[in-house]
């Protein structure tokens, strides 16, 4: 059956939103719903997990089940709803404080593990909702009002730590081009594996360096320029033109690198749900022989 | 009561553990009660590591005094050893050691038997049992099958080489040192009592196994129908891990070992929202880092079993010895206010047991529940009879809500009710949506800050330990007597007190053990009614600062008459705890 995106009051919630008018979220809440109806998927059959921060709210408005966690910890609820049950679709939402910063370490890993989970890590630069501190993507010497003399780090790379760790599925939307994203989204929920996009989003409140004219001017569509994404060498090239210093800079959204590797749930696993409350007693007794 | 103890010492990476459970599985077959534990350095070769295992024809739970036997797989190791030895002691040795006078040493070429008949020099060990049994006059039935229960994932050939060199043990003394050893054991009197008309080694079934405190938790767990365990590996909790790694295949268990603790707590809520029973094992450091996950499950209300080891802290401590000074630590974790147990069984027979109780009180009250145990329980191998250890019957219990007809997306995961317990569905239940929310929340479970909502969900949420208290159940004095004299203590002390008060109470002295099987809620009133007016509290405890006798004041008022304690990282012997008690009741009490 063929769902018309406005009209469908299922994917709705009663949740009132509490982003800044205006704010990146907007769109990228929008182009998940969208791409989740174009999947023919139902609300109960999809689980968010976010992170905390405006980002991980997506989770409280997506309109699916969800589990509104800690900081930087989706990756583990979504790698434990998927063990639980594997036919369920598990999105995990958060920031660039969540994923790149207090969740770094679980992102990495799960470039790794591969489990079949799509990842969305919101890239604005800043911290929003404390107030606009710097984050892991902040540009160098990016100031706040916290820290006048700006930030002394490079900004993180996540596509390129995804590529290094063997992630399958590495890609790039903008917050600014909602149907683009859309169709990001759709490729990593068929994707079987981690589906990993890092949302460039603008933060109309705090970040008025990489503003939505300034992303604007500089994205280009790595599918208009027949890029193979198949090939990790030309992936590692597209992947390290941005971030990158200066203000003349061009950046690339699209798939960079996929990859056909087994999603980890599968790896000798049971590979349904395991939720069933049934048990088998001669385990225990069969068990017991050992001790004699 | 025919009673001794064996020593067995060497370095680490001689397989002792494996040798002292091989010798105790063929006691306990031989119709004995054994108790072995484990003294193990942070290393992963050379040093000194030994095992002590205790025998006896009636029921044992602590560590005996002096050894009979030593084993010494490495000869440089004897002396060392001589202060923990019987004046008529026999020493097992490669090579000839200096002994006091009275001892006697017993030189068996273990190693060459090893090699000659285990095609291995590591089989020294399985050549040390059979000339262990050999000297206590025991003999060798049921030799293979006891290998093939034990061994069988390791193949036929590895049966095969162990039994080989236990016989090449046996017969050596059996040849040459046959009455070196004056501690015989035979076969028992009375003993296990094992059904001598059924077929098996010794012509008995042996009803009793020999378990670790760690099998017993994993076993439990698997009783209660776990489906995901995590942990990231920390002793004293890595062989549960370990146990249910080796038996996830049959068990239809998914068992992770993740980048980190946070991981590793945050998976197993992940799974346990999305209807898997779950379980996190970890030792107080690692769950130091499982704080906010905690939080955040009492907040979700959300079912997890966590398995805490204690070991001595602060910070990384004495890694591979015992504690029990994360008790506080444990009811008080997380930042907020929510219900939890922490259970602190006794002994491996216990554990089972709680396992099911944990995972049973978790699911029922939908908030974490904690198997707090130590690395003397954990480590050491227990006699179980095997008929105690049940698996709870699960039929008929209401663990989620009833799949009655609900309208479509009509459900509230935290719909306020009497008990506080919200009827719970799991994600993928058709037309219906589940949310579990961190931020204060609705019925719904969308975010508010709204007082009154507020205000309604702490007290629905504080409210399930009413339950918890009732569903935990009685405390009593065990072994009752005119006590004078209480004697309180938790978890694996048990034993060590049990024997300590039966010798006073030996004595004439008028007192009695009160074990705590948990200790959060705090068992307040039943304490209360079972300390009457003129009498003694005494507490036993692995720790400091009393943390036992801090609870007994804050729950319930009551200043302790002493606190035994021990900090320095080994177990209570039953010979120290005796005496402080005794000191504490003062002469002529009894």
């Amino acid at each position: 059956m063929e769902r018309d995106v406005a009209e469908d009051k299922a994917w709705s919630t009663s949740a009132e939103t509490t982003w800044c008018p205006g704010c990146g979220n907007f769109g990228i809440l929008a182009a998940l719903r969208q791409a989740l109806i174009a999947a023919r998927l139902d609300p109960w059959q999809v689980v968010i997990v976010g992170g905390i921060g405006q980002a991980g709210k997506v989770a409280q408005y997506a309109g699916a089940n969800f589990l509104h966690g800690l900081h930087g910890r989706a990756i583990p609820h979504a790698l434990g709803v998927k063990f639980a049950n594997p036919e369920l679709k598990v999105i995990a939402v958060g920031g660039d404080g969540d994923m790149y910063g207090e969740g770094g370490n679980h992102l990495l890993h799960a470039f790794r593990r591969n489990p079949d989970i799509v990842c969305l890590a919101h890239n604005n630069g800043v911290y929003g909702l404390t107030k606009g501190q710097a984050a892991p993507t902040s540009s160098l010497r990016f100031t706040t009002k916290h820290r006048e003399a700006g930030t002394h780090m490079p900004p993180f790379n996540p596509l390129a730590a995804g590529l290094a760790m063997g992630g399958s599925f590495i890609a790039r939307g903008f917050a600014g081009d909602q149907k683009h994203l859309s169709r990001l989204i759709g490729e990593a929920l068929e994707h079987r594996g981690f589906g990993f996009i890092d949302i460039l989003q603008p933060c109309v409140t705090y970040n008025h360096v990489n503003t939505a004219e300034w992303y604007r001017k500089r994205v280009y569509d790595l599918e208009l320029e027949s890029h193979n994404p198949l090939d990790a060498d030309v992936a590692r090239a597209r992947i390290l033109e941005w971030p990158a210093p200066g203000d003349d800079v061009e950046i690339p959204i699209g798939v960079f690198y996929r990859s056909r590797r087994p999603a980890y749930e599968t790896c000798g696993r049971p590979g349904q749900a395991i939720t069933g409350l049934e048990f088998d007693a001669g385990v225990v007794k069969k068990a017991m022989e050992e001790f004699r | 009561m025919s009673e001794l103890s064996i020593v067995i010492t060497g370095r680490a990476g001689q397989g002792l553990q494996v040798i002292s459970r091989t010798l105790g599985r063929m006691l306990v077959r031989a119709g004995y009660y054994v108790f072995v534990t484990q003294d193990v350095m942070s290393r992963i070769r050379g040093g000194h590591n030994f095992a002590r295992v205790r025998v006896s024809s009636g029921p044992v739970a602590a560590d005996g005094d002096k050894a009979q036997v030593l084993v010494a797989l490495d000869p440089a190791l004897v002396a060392r050893h001589l202060p923990d030895l019987a004046e008529d002691a026999v020493v097992v040795t490669e090579a000839p050691a200096e002994l006091p006078a009275g001892m006697n040493a017993v030189v068996i070429p273990l190693a060459d038997l090893a090699r000659e008949h285990g095609e291995d020099p590591v089989m020294a060990n399985a050549a040390a049992v059979g000339a262990t049994l050999a000297l206590l006059g025991l003999e060798l039935d049921g030799t293979e099958e006891m290998f093939e229960n034990q061994f069988a994932h390791k193949g036929n050939e590895v049966v095969k080489r162990n039994v080989a060199a236990v016989r090449a043990g046996f017969r050596a003394v059996e040849d040459d040192h046959k009455r070196c050893c004056s501690h015989r054991l035979g076969t028992p009197a009375h003993g296990l009592g094992h059904d001598p008309k059924l077929p098996g080694s010794f012509g008995h079934v042996p009803r009793h196994v020999l378990i670790s405190g760690s099998e017993a938790i994993a076993l439990g767990a698997i009783a209660a129908g776990v489906r995901v365990v995590t942990g990231y590996p920390m002793s004293p909790a890595t062989p549960i891990v370990a146990y249910c790694f080796g038996h996830a295949q049959e068990a239809g268990l998914i068992v992770e070992q993740p980048e980190d603790e946070v991981s590793a707590a945050n998976l197993a809520i992940g799974a346990a929202f999305a209807g898997a029973r779950a379980m996190v094992c970890t030792a107080g450091g690692g769950f130091c880092l499982m704080n906010e996950a905690l939080s955040l499950d009492g907040m979700t209300e959300v079912p997890l079993v966590l398995c805490v080891g204690m070991r001595p802290g602060p910070a990384t401590g004495m890694a591979t010895r015992t504690a029990q000074a994360d008790v506080l630590f444990s009811i008080y974790a997380g930042h907020g206010e929510f219900p939890r147990a922490v259970l602190t069984p006794a002994d491996a027979g216990q554990a089972f047991l709680a396992a099911q109780e944990a995972f049973r009180i978790a699911w029922k009250y939908q908030t974490p529940v904690f198997i707090l145990f130590d690395q003397f329980m954990a480590d050491s191998l227990w006699t179980v009879e095997e008929d105690d250890l049940r698996t709870e019957n699960r039929q008929g219990r209401q663990e989620r809500q009833a799949s009655e007809p609900m309208e479509a997306y009509s459900y509230r995961r935290y719909k306020p009710t009497e008990s506080g317990v919200s009827p719970m569905l799991v994600p993928g239940t058709p037309e219906q949506l589940v949310y579990a929310d961190s931020d204060e929340h609705t019925e719904e479970g969308h975010i508010t800050e709204s007082a009154a909502t507020r205000d309604l969900m702490v007290n629905k949420r504080n409210s399930k330990l009413h339950g918890i208290r009732q569903e935990l159940g009685e405390v009593k004095v065990e072994a009752e007597v005119e006590a004078e004299t209480l004697v309180f203590c938790f978890g694996s002390t048990r034993g060590v007190v049990a024997e300590a008060v039966a010798r006073l109470q030996k004595k004439g002295h008028k007192v009695a053990m009160v074990h705590l099987r948990y200790v959060w809620p705090f068992p307040a009133e039943a304490v209360a009614g079972l300390v009457t007016k003129g009498k003694k509290v005494v507490t036993v405890e692995q720790n400091h600062t009393g943390q036992l006798a801090q609870l007994l004041l804050q729950e319930w008022g009551l200043r302790v008459d002493g606190i035994v304690r021990r900090y320095d990282g080994r177990p209570f012997t039953v010979g120290e705890v005796e005496s402080e008690l005794e000191k504490m009741m003062g002469v002529g009490n009894g």
